[in-house]
């Protein structure tokens, strides 16, 4: 797989556009998904998403084949995910999350009342994520939302697998445990619990 | 209390049955893992946001607006040359207005252009021209100067007069209508040179003999005069003056008729 994409990349460096369109075909989506799931926002996922085309683009002297061209590219875009990510938490846009920025990550459904928790619990998601420690919420993205392998997070973040894991589990756990201790707070214990075993398909 | 054992379990890539069996019987890690799968189910039934065509498009075009590092390499040299097209100046403007490596070495080829010439010290020329190392010349390339030609011209005269001939009458015998008429001009003008400095060197070797003639006659009477005076003198006595009076620690002493020292008293 990496032999064909270093070929790929060969053949984008010597200024055939053919494989340049190949190259955004095959994972323009991924990165503008990524780009967005950082940022919550179009505008800035556009912005985010032609930046780390370009700076691949520079740099495709760099890639030498060695592990797959999707985590070489999140390896080039990680720094500016993160910068992306940390002002919007400054910005306290993940605290805030608007319907509009969660409506382009759910499916549409026929039932209104279904629609509305599933915005709901999206939102309810970004807030926790935004409240977990970066190492953390990085990988919950990358493998929940993002879909990427644990070797290709590995790759892009320089980790070894069992720490990605390890990573991955514990978001997972803290992300839960903020959503509940919010609830418990604010006395709705009971609206949780029935949006988690709804989400985990129990009921 | 806190137990580990789900985490391990997860690590280890355990079956989800193995994970439930323990927490059945472990209350820690029942929470835990509903915790788990809850934010596990709030993901599951999330969509990725779908490329927008505007920017799949300019994505496209990234190529056509920028160069690549690589590409910026190759581009330098012909842009210090001013040989770029517009298009082309445009994506290395791009690049560079972003990449801080590239600029930098951009900046640092063109200021290899804005550096003052340096001054040289006043000794420099006279050390160069002392240091310069000898070229020898060909025998050939030594005849072709002008000096060279010039003394071969008079050497021929030279050896033509020596031979009994006058050099002037023989550029006159030339016969006048075998040559053309710049050739016949410069053979007159040569004629009249050679006329010139041949008087000129008769003259000069004529005055130069009689110098030397006069020189000769005055170191002979000088060499005579000298001869006859060692002569005579050889055959006078030699006297020696008189010996200076000395003190005891051997320095010279005033005599008394010499010097009268005239003391004042009051």
């Amino acid at each position: 797989m990496s032999a064909e994409e270093k070929a790929l990349v060969d053949r984008c460096r010597t200024g055939d556009d053919d494989s340049w369109r190949e190259l955004i075909d095959r994972f323009g989506q991924k990165v503008y998904s990524v780009a967005y799931h950082f940022t919550l926002n179009r505008e800035d996922a556009e912005e985010l998403s032609q930046e780390i085309f370009l700076k691949t683009f520079e740099n495709l002297h760099r890639y030498d084949g060695s592990f797959p061209l999707v985590a070489w590219l999140l390896s080039l875009a990680r720094n500016l995910c993160i910068d992306r990510y940390r002002r919007k938490k400054r910005e306290k846009s993940f605290r805030f999350v608007s319907d509009d920025a969660v409506l382009p990550l759910l499916k549409s459904d026929d039932d209104p009342a279904a629609e509305a928790l599933k915005k709901e619990r999206t939102k309810l998601l970004f807030w926790a994520l935004a409240e977990i420690p970066e190492d953390l919420a990085e990988i919950l993205v990358l493998r929940d939302l993002d879909g990427l392998a644990y070797d290709e997070i590995g790759k892009a973040l320089d980790l070894p697998d069992g720490t990605v894991k390890s990573r991955l589990f514990r978001a997972r756990a803290e992300v839960a445990r903020r959503i509940r201790e919010r609830h418990e707070r604010r006395g709705a214990s009971g609206a949780f619990q029935t949006v988690a075993l709804a989400a985990a398909g129990v009921l | 209390m806190s137990c580990r054992e789900l985490e391990r379990l997860f690590l280890d890539g355990a079956t989800p049955e193995e994970a439930r069996r323990h927490a059945s019987d472990c209350a820690t890690c029942r929470s835990l893992g509903a915790d788990v799968d809850a934010a596990q189910g709030m993901v599951a039934g999330l969509v990725g946001p779908s490329l927008p065509a505007s920017l799949r498009n300019a994505l496209y075009e990234i190529p056509r607006n920028n160069v690549s590092c690589e590409g910026a390499e190759r581009l330098l040299p012909v842009a210090m040359e001013n040989e770029l097209s517009d298009e082309e100046q445009r994506r290395l403007s791009n690049h560079l207005s972003r990449c801080a490596a590239c600029s930098e070495a951009a900046a640092t080829l063109a200021a290899a252009r804005d550096l003052s010439e340096p001054v040289a010290p006043p000794w420099l020329a006279a050390r160069l021209t002392a240091n310069r190392p000898v070229r020898e010349k060909s025998f050939w390339r030594l005849l072709s100067t002008p000096k060279a030609a010039i003394a071969l011209a008079y050497a021929a005269a030279v050896v033509v007069m020596l031979l009994g001939f006058n050099p002037a009458d023989i550029a006159r015998r030339v016969s006048a209508s075998q040559l053309g008429s710049n050739t016949r001009a410069a053979v007159n003008v040569a004629e009249s040179s050679l006329t010139d400095r041949i008087g000129a060197i008769q003259e000069r070797v004529a005055r130069t003999v009689q110098v030397w003639k006069g020189r000769a006659g005055g170191y002979g009477r000088a060499a005579f005069s000298n001869a006859v005076a060692l002569i005579f003198k050889s055959s006078g006595s030699k006297q020696r003056p008189p010996e200076r009076p000395r003190n005891r620690d051997g320095r010279g002493a005033f005599r008394e008729k010499e010097t009268t020292i005239t003391t004042w008293r009051a």
